[in-house]
Order: structure tokens, then C-alpha cells, then sequence
């Protein structure tokens, strides 16, 4: 049994600990939002938040989380939408909306370390593969999601 | 479930109503339950409590299509948005009823292009229906009534009736003649044009959105497969034994050798009906467990005749084949004689690679075979074909077979072919009564995928003493391929003397057309080469092309003069405004602007979107560059959904520079060398430009935006580097090359 919390829940797994966090999450938890894109941590489609950090998690045994706090794209603003989320709505981001999961979680990731990150601190931290070309409104998407997250006093 | 959790509220991304019933994309019950939901003509399902869900019969697959097909069908049956959700359409009642909803095959940038009248249509017809309802039971006459939040009002005495209510009689009453109805006019609407948010967007934003990956059904077992490594190959044996007892696995089987269905409705043209190669699957109980084992199994292969192809080999066989002859495929003049006396001949090779298509979403695809009766789900561009397929595949009747769309992530062409429903079915044929969801590894994808093919080209013009271009011939070889010539021989600018040959050579993996399709493999290179013949003039690219789009140039005998000169004007107009919107070039060392314009006509008469972009790079010296700024200038016909229009010029942008920059498959021993992300690379954030799309008004019927931007970003692309003094790009993609500047910019 490999105990962690998943999405502020105390979650048992009874899954080989070799298991990535990305097929638990998917197949044992029936978490299906985090996208499998590549399986080596090239696309960051499976992005998802291990103690506050943005990590894939295709590469990710389950026993090395073990004790963790792990937030998926379904976790995030659980009472509301997340600013991210609202930000990516009013800009209408998504188009096949495949990678969007992995883009919400680390954007929500990055303006929580960082909450009015610049073009080039977004470069750095945005590294998820987009094959239909959002990364405008990604980008404008992010901006907007700093404003909403820190109105101007 | 194997986690000790309560599913309430935590799993707010599992399905509420449990399996097969939640991805039934049948429709949801609603409110006023005991009465169903009545489906009205495959259209559209009113509930009782009025609202209304519309069947899309295209897939999504990223281009917004649920959003721009509900604004044609809600336009004409003034339905209230508020009230109103999508649900895909059935293949089965397509294929049974004779192709009700007119074009379901999601190519060629024809979604809004070919339902445009069709769906509208059906609004009008159905509103007609609705109205001829109402008058009787409002006692009042149908050309009186109006429709407001999805009921029929009669504005004399205030009454009113719900569509909930209507619904019997519109459903049982047959379709007036579409001569009966009428359109609405273009100043009356108050859905097509407008700049409406995506109705797929919540969904997708939150986790809830549906992929073929995220099926799940009761009991379901997940596999992994292994097609034959080499194309053409034959599956020898395997030995099961050996993985039987590795954790999780319950059944190894094999996947035989056969069609992976059309691409098109075969009535469209002639086409080719693809194949896949035998293949060995395992079955688990977690898809992490069936790859582990697949990758395990012992197989053994028949390499067959193709083991020892590699792209060296191809490449030398399109050089031999540019030697030869080839087809004529379009003369004009005498371009040899033109040649001949030209005081200046201008010469050029171009290449292109074999690329994949790449989308975000792994082929996957979850099927269960119980008796006679075959059921699967999968994101593909063609349902109707991937039921054909799913019956075939199970050994059933087509009537006995069920197939649902799912949300796509992504197609760009790959899912055009169903060989991964054929795979599913045929595993799951071995475990009746199993639900199973193949989910192919991102390596198997891009190592057994249909693939755009390779192609070399030799272009040679001819200028006269005053330095006018008198003649223009080329010579392009692809390997295998449907006929796709049409991507070089379309250019617009009007040349005296003009020959043009085509030929192909034989090349093992399965064709497939990729977003752009020919006209991505092969403008990009009339565009290159323009590029070349300004340099060679002196001239600058933009002010080259703005002198050759002179429709006097056109010759007054040509057979398709009207289409011609057309064309010419249009090219001219979007040119001259793509220059005047991208303001001031750049200026400094390492800095350029390229332009290009096109319009992806396959015919004379064939009318498309054309579009004209400008593009500025940075040239480090060091090898490095960046792109910086595009400016798109678009004509597409009427706008249904100008937000939609910009996402799609975003989207064929930078998938076009993408592949530019780096797409590139290679073949080793019949194998294909790339594998994944890490060297098969993509497009990232930190190297996307900034796109300013600017849309011409127009009131023609609208052409499609999903393709029209990608032959074009690559032909600006080429043009910039060279202006920004960098080299020559007459092979992609741009990444095999040394950036370096030239002594002479
Ligand atoms: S699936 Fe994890 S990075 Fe691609
Ligand atoms: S929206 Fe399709 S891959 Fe990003």
C-alpha cells in the first residue's frame, strides 16, 4: 500500500510501486484529466503538482511520492474555478485542449512561486508541447491569470 | 478500484454514471424525466424541458468545430445558446441512412466549407417544422409566429409553446422541400460572424473533456501493440510463455494484415484504401503492465523485402528519378526554347523529408466485441469508415456494429486512417465480452504511422536581357503518394513559358496526408525559388512578386484565363496589405523579413482561402534563430467565428514552422530512426513568434482556414533567413543547416 494525498484526499494504492503516478492517477484513481503525451518527460502533458511543484509524472514511481501532496488538473480550484482556469476560458486557449491539463499545472505552479512572471520567465518555465499552436494565447493566457491573481491595489 | 477513497467530490473526474452509459454520447436525460428526449430528423434532439442538443457530424479534432457548425444550425432555428449542447453524430445512423449529414470526413479544411448550406439548411427546415406545430396549437398562422429561448410565441396574443412540446409532431412530420424554406440574409444573422467563446472550452480547461484515451468502461483491460517494425513486414511467432506470468497480463494475441480503411468516402474520388501490417498486442490490466510486457515479448519478424531501405537509398532514388523524364503536368509556351535564349538561367534543387503528424493524443482506441455486436470508441477524423472498419475488423454485420466519436487531441490527417480501431477490434475479438482499450505507445505511433512522403524537385528560369522572367520548368519526384502534383503546378504568377513534370517513386510506408497536404510539401519551394530569381534580379522578394502579379501578364488564350487573373488580383491584394499591416521591416545584422502568398486551389476554379504572411527572423551569427514576428493577412469568404479563424492562422502557422525548423523522419534498415519528443522535436513556447492575424471582409461563400496557413508560413520562412543574410533553405527541415551569414548580405 502506498499511501499519499491526492487532490486534498488521503489516497491508498495498491499498485506495483514501480507504477508512474501518471497510470495510478489515470487507471487506479480514474483521474483521467492528466494527459499521457510521450512517457519520457519530453512533453509535460502529464504535468501535475507534487508538493506544490510542477512535475511530470510519467516518470514519477508512485513510491517515490509516497507521503506526498499531489494536485491534478481536477484538483485544482476545487470550490471554484482557478484563476488559470478563468484566465484560459476569457481567452479561449484550448483547441483539441490535449496538452491544456499539463499547461494549466504548470502555470499554475509558476505564479504561485513567481505571480507577475515576465515573456522570459515564462519561456523558462513553460516547456509543455502544444502540437495545435496555442503558445500565443498561452502566453497572453498567463498574463492575463497575473492580473486576476494579483488586481492592482 | 483498488484505491480505498470516497469517489464523491474527489474524483470529480470520474464518470457520474459509470462506464459505457457516460461515453454513450447518446444523449444525457434531462430534467422532466419519463418522457424522452425526441430526435428530430438526426439533426437535433429536443427534451421535454426544451432544450436542445445538436449532433456535430464532424470530428473535433482541435479546429472549433462544435462551435462553428452549432452557429449555422442555431442561426436558422434561433436556438438560445444558453439552452442548447452538442453531442457528436452517429456514424451508424450516417451510414444507414443514406450520408444524412452530406460531408463527415474531416479533411480538407471542409467542415464549414461543406456544411455551410447543408446545416443551415436543416435549421430552416426543422424551424419550419416547428413553426407548422406551433400555428395549430397556438391557432395561429406559422408566418406570424417567432422563436425566442426555445419557444414559439405568437406575439398578437402573447401565447406561447415550448419546443419540449412541439417536438412529437416536428419529428413525425416529414422535411419540407428545401425549395420551400428560406435563408436568412446575411444582415439578419446574429450567430455566423460573431466572435462566439468555444463551447468545448470549460471542459478542456477543467480535466472534465473526453479523449478516446479517457474511455472507460466496466471491467475494461487496457493493451499495448507492436506493429511489424518494418513496413511490409510479416509477423513469424511470438512467445507468449515468456510474459504470460509478468504482472497484470492476461491474453497475448496477434493483430493480422489488412485494411485501415478509406480516408474519404470512396464516392469522393478514387482513392487508395490503406493497409496495416501484422501486429502482436498484449492485454493487462493496467496499460503500464501491457507495454512493459509487449516490450518484453520475443517476436519474431519477417522483415520482408523492404529490411534494407534507408533514406540515403530514397534520396539517391529521387536524384535518378529527376534524371528522368517524368510526366508533363502542365506546359505552357516553350520553355525550353525559352531556356534556351535566356540570357540568364537560374537553377535550383529543393528537398523535403518524411515527417509525421505528431498529435498531442497517442492512436488509441477501446472496443468490445460481445456475440455478433461490435462497439468501439476512438478519436478519428472519419466515423463513418472506423464503423466500416470496427464490423470488418469483428467479423460482424455492418448493422450490427456501433461506433462513437470521442474528442480528438489533435489529427492534422493521422486520423484519417483507423488502422488503430481495426488493432482494437481485433484484440478485443479475442477476449469477448472484454472491454479493452489499446492505447499505441508514443513510439509505436510515430514509428507505424502514415507518413507525408519525401520529395526532391529541380527548378530552372529563365531571364531575358532586361532581366524579366520569360520562363519557368520544373521537375518534382515524391515517393509514394495519392497524385498530389497540384502542389507545385498551382503557382499563380503568370510566367510566359511554363513545364512542369511530375513523377514518384516507390517508397515503403503508407501514405497520409499531413495539414496543407501537397501544397505544404511543394509551394513552399515555388515560393523559395521566386526568392531566388528577386536575389539573382536584385530585386527585393515583396517588390519581385507585387511586379509578376500584373494580370496584364496573363495570356488572354489561356483555357482558365478568368480563374488566372483572378487569382493574380487577389494574390496582389493580400501581398499589398500583408506589407502594409507588418509596418516597418526590421533593420540590423541578422535581421529579415520574408513574404509569400497562396491559396491552396487545387483546380482552375477551385476557390480557397489565400492568405499572405510576412515574417521577420533574427540570425545570431552563431548558428541560432528566432523567429519574431508574423503577420497574417487572410481571405477565407465569410466569417462564421473570427475567434475561430485567428486560433486556426495561429495553429497552421507555427505547426508550419514546426516542421520547418525540425521535422524530420527518417528510415534506417526499413525502420523509422525517430522515436519520440527527444528526436522527433516540435515547436516549444520560447520559440513561438508573435502572430498578428488580420482577416479581410468578404461576403463570398467561406473557404476553409485549417490548412491554408502552413505551405505559406514556410515559403515567408525561407525568404526571411536568406534576407536576414543567412543561407539559401532548399532542403528541410531549416535545422540540418548552418545558419551562419553570408559574406555577401
Ligand atoms: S507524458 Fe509525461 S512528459 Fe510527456
Ligand atoms: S491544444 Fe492541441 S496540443 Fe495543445
Amino acid at each position: 500500500m502506498i499511501r499519499l494525498t491526492v487532490n486534498g484526499e488521503a489516497v491508498e494504492l495498491d499498485c506495483d510501486p514501480d507504477k508512474p503516478l501518471l497510470w495510478a492517477l489515470r487507471e487506479d484513481l480514474a483521474l483521467t484529466g492528466t494527459k499521457y503525451g510521450c512517457g519520457i518527460a519530453q512533453c509535460r502533458a502529464c504535468t501535475v503538482h507534487v508538493d506544490g511543484r510542477a512535475m511530470p509524472s510519467c516518470q514519477l514511481p508512485v513510491a517515490r511520492v509516497a507521503g506526498s501532496s499531489i494536485t491534478t488538473i481536477e484538483g485544482l480550484g476545487e470550490t471554484a474555478l482557478h484563476p488559470v482556469q478563468q484566465a484560459w476560458i476569457s481567452a479561449n486557449v484550448p483547441q483539441c485542449g490535449y496538452c491544456q491539463p499539463g499547461m494549466i499545472m504548470a502555470t499554475a505552479a509558476l505564479l504561485a512561486r513567481n505571480p507577475s512572471p515576465s515573456d522570459a520567465d515564462i519561456d523558462n518555465a513553460i516547456g509543455n508541447l502544444c502540437r495545435c499552436g496555442t503558445y500565443p494565447r498561452v502566453r497572453a493566457a498567463i498574463h492575463a491569470a497575473a492580473a486576476l491573481a494579483t488586481p492592482p491595489a | 478500484m483498488s484505491a480505498g477513497l470516497d469517489r464523491r467530490g474527489f474524483l470529480r473526474g470520474t464518470l457520474a454514471a459509470g462506464g459505457a452509459l457516460a461515453f454513450d454520447l447518446t444523449i444525457p436525460l434531462r430534467a422532466g424525466a419519463g418522457e424522452p428526449a425526441l430526435d428530430v430528423h438526426h439533426w437535433i434532439v429536443i427534451h421535454p424541458d426544451d432544450h436542445v442538443t445538436v449532433r456535430i457530424p464532424q470530428s473535433e479534432i482541435g479546429q472549433g468545430a462544435t462551435t462553428a457548425l452549432m452557429q449555422l444550425i442555431a442561426e436558422e432555428l434561433d436556438l438560445d445558446l444558453a439552452l442548447t449542447d452538442w453531442t457528436f453524430y452517429d456514424p451508424q445512423t450516417n451510414v444507414s441512412q443514406g450520408n444524412v449529414y452530406v460531408h463527415t470526413s474531416t479533411l480538407a479544411s471542409w467542415g464549414v466549407k461543406m456544411l455551410f448550406e447543408p446545416m443551415r439548411l436543416a435549421g430552416a427546415q426543422i424551424r419550419a417544422l416547428l413553426l407548422a406545430s406551433a400555428a395549430t396549437q397556438l391557432d395561429a398562422s406559422a408566418a406570424d409566429l417567432v422563436i425566442d429561448a426555445h419557444r414559439v410565441r405568437d406575439p398578437g396574443t402573447g401565447n406561447s409553446v415550448g419546443f419540449g412540446t412541439l417536438a412529437a409532431r416536428a419529428a413525425a412530420a416529414p422535411l419540407p422541400d428545401a425549395a420551400s424554406v428560406r435563408l436568412k440574409a446575411p444582415q439578419a444573422w446574429r450567430y455566423i460572424g460573431r466572435a462566439l467563446d468555444r463551447n468545448d472550452v470549460p471542459a478542456k480547461v477543467t480535466g472534465e473533456a473526453r479523449y478516446g484515451i479517457d474511455v472507460q468502461l466496466p471491467g475494461m483491460k487496457y493493451a499495448a501493440v507492436r506493429q511489424a517494425p518494418v513496413f511490409g513486414g510479416r509477423l513469424r511467432g511470438f512467445d507468449a510463455a515468456a510474459v504470460r506470468e509478468l504482472p497484470g497480463v492476461r491474453a497475448v494475441v496477434r493483430i493480422d494484415a489488412g485494411p485501415s480503411g478509406y480516408t474519404v468516402p470512396p464516392t469522393l474520388w478514387d482513392v487508395i484504401d490503406w493497409q496495416m501490417d501484422d501486429a502482436v498486442a498484449v492485454v493487462a490490466d493496467s496499460w503500464w503492465q501491457a507495454e512493459r510486457a509487449i516490450e518484453a515479448l520475443p517476436i519474431e519478424w519477417d522483415d520482408g523485402p523492404h529490411a534494407g531501405v534507408d533514406s540515403a537509398g530514397i534520396a539517391r532514388e529521387l536524384a535518378a528519378a529527376l534524371d528522368a523524364p517524368g510526366e508533363i503536368v502542365r506546359s505552357e509556351g516553350d520553355a525550353a526554347a525559352a531556356l534556351a535564349a535566356a540570357t540568364r538561367v537560374i537553377e535550383a534543387e529543393y528537398h523535403y523529408p518524411f515527417l509525421e503528424h505528431a498529435p498531442m493524443e497517442p492512436m488509441n482506441c477501446t472496443a468490445l466485441v460481445e456475440g455478433r455486436r461490435v462497439e468501439a470508441w476512438a478519436p478519428t477524423q472519419y466515423g463513418d469508415e472506423a464503423l466500416r472498419i470496427a464490423a470488418y475488423a469483428a467479423g460482424a454485420a455492418l448493422k450490427d456494429a456501433r461506433f462513437h466519436l470521442t474528442l480528438a487531441g489533435g489529427g492534422f490527417g493521422r486520423r484519417l486512417h483507423n488502422d488503430y480501431v481495426s488493432q482494437a477490434v481485433q484484440i478485443a475479438r479475442q477476449v469477448p465480452g472484454v472491454p479493452v482499450k489499446l492505447i499505441v505507445s508514443r513510439e509505436e505511433s510515430l514509428r507505424r504511422s502514415y507518413y507525408p512522403p519525401p520529395l526532391a524537385a529541380r527548378l530552372r528560369a529563365g531571364l531575358d536581357g532586361d532581366g524579366a522572367l520569360t520562363a519557368w520548368q520544373s521537375h518534382v519526384v515524391q515517393g509514394t503518394a495519392v497524385e498530389q502534383p497540384y502542389g507545385f503546378t498551382r503557382l499563380a504568377y503568370p510566367v510566359p513559358h511554363v513545364e512542369m513534370r511530375y513523377g514518384q517513386i516507390d517508397t515503403p510506408p503508407g501514405f497520409a496526408w499531413m495539414r496543407g497536404v501537397g501544397h505544404t510539401q511543394m509551394a513552399w519551394m515555388n515560393h523559395g525559388f521566386l526568392s531566388e530569381i528577386a536575389h539573382a534580379s536584385g530585386v527585393d522578394t515583396l517588390t519581385f512578386q507585387l511586379a509578376l502579379l500584373d494580370e496584364s501578364r496573363v495570356d488572354p488564350a489561356r483555357a482558365d484565363q478568368g480563374d488566372a487573373v483572378a487569382r493574380v488580383r487577389r494574390y496582389r491584394r493580400l501581398l499589398e496589405a500583408v506589407a502594409a499591416q507588418a509596418g516597418a521591416p526590421p533593420e540590423g545584422i541578422g535581421r529579415g523579413r520574408g513574404h509569400a502568398v497562396y491559396d491552396m486551389s487545387y483546380v482552375p476554379g477551385y476557390r480557397n482561402s489565400c492568405i499572405a504572411i510576412a515574417l521577420d527572423v533574427t540570425l545570431d551569427g552563431h548558428g541560432g534563430l528566432r523567429v519574431d514576428d508574423v503577420t497574417a493577412t487572410v481571405d477565407c469568404g465569410t466569417v462564421v467565428n473570427p475567434q475561430l479563424v485567428e486560433q486556426q492562422i495561429q495553429g497552421g502557422i507555427l505547426f508550419g514552422l514546426s516542421n520547418a525548423l525540425y521535422g524530420k523522419i527518417t528510415l534506417r534498415e526499413g525502420r523509422v530512426e525517430q522515436s519520440n519528443f527527444h528526436d522527433y522535436r516540435l515547436l516549444r513556447l520560447a520559440e513561438a513568434p508573435a502572430i498578428a492575424v488580420h482577416v479581410m471582409p468578404s461576403d463570398a461563400p467561406p473557404t476553409g482556414i485549417g490548412e491554408g496557413a502552413v505551405p505559406v508560413v514556410i515559403g515567408a520562412l525561407v525568404d526571411a533567413i536568406h534576407a536576414a543574410g543567412g543561407p539559401r533553405i532548399r532542403a528541410l527541415p531549416v535545422m540540418d543547416h548552418e545558419l551562419a551569414l553570408r559574406a555577401d548580405a
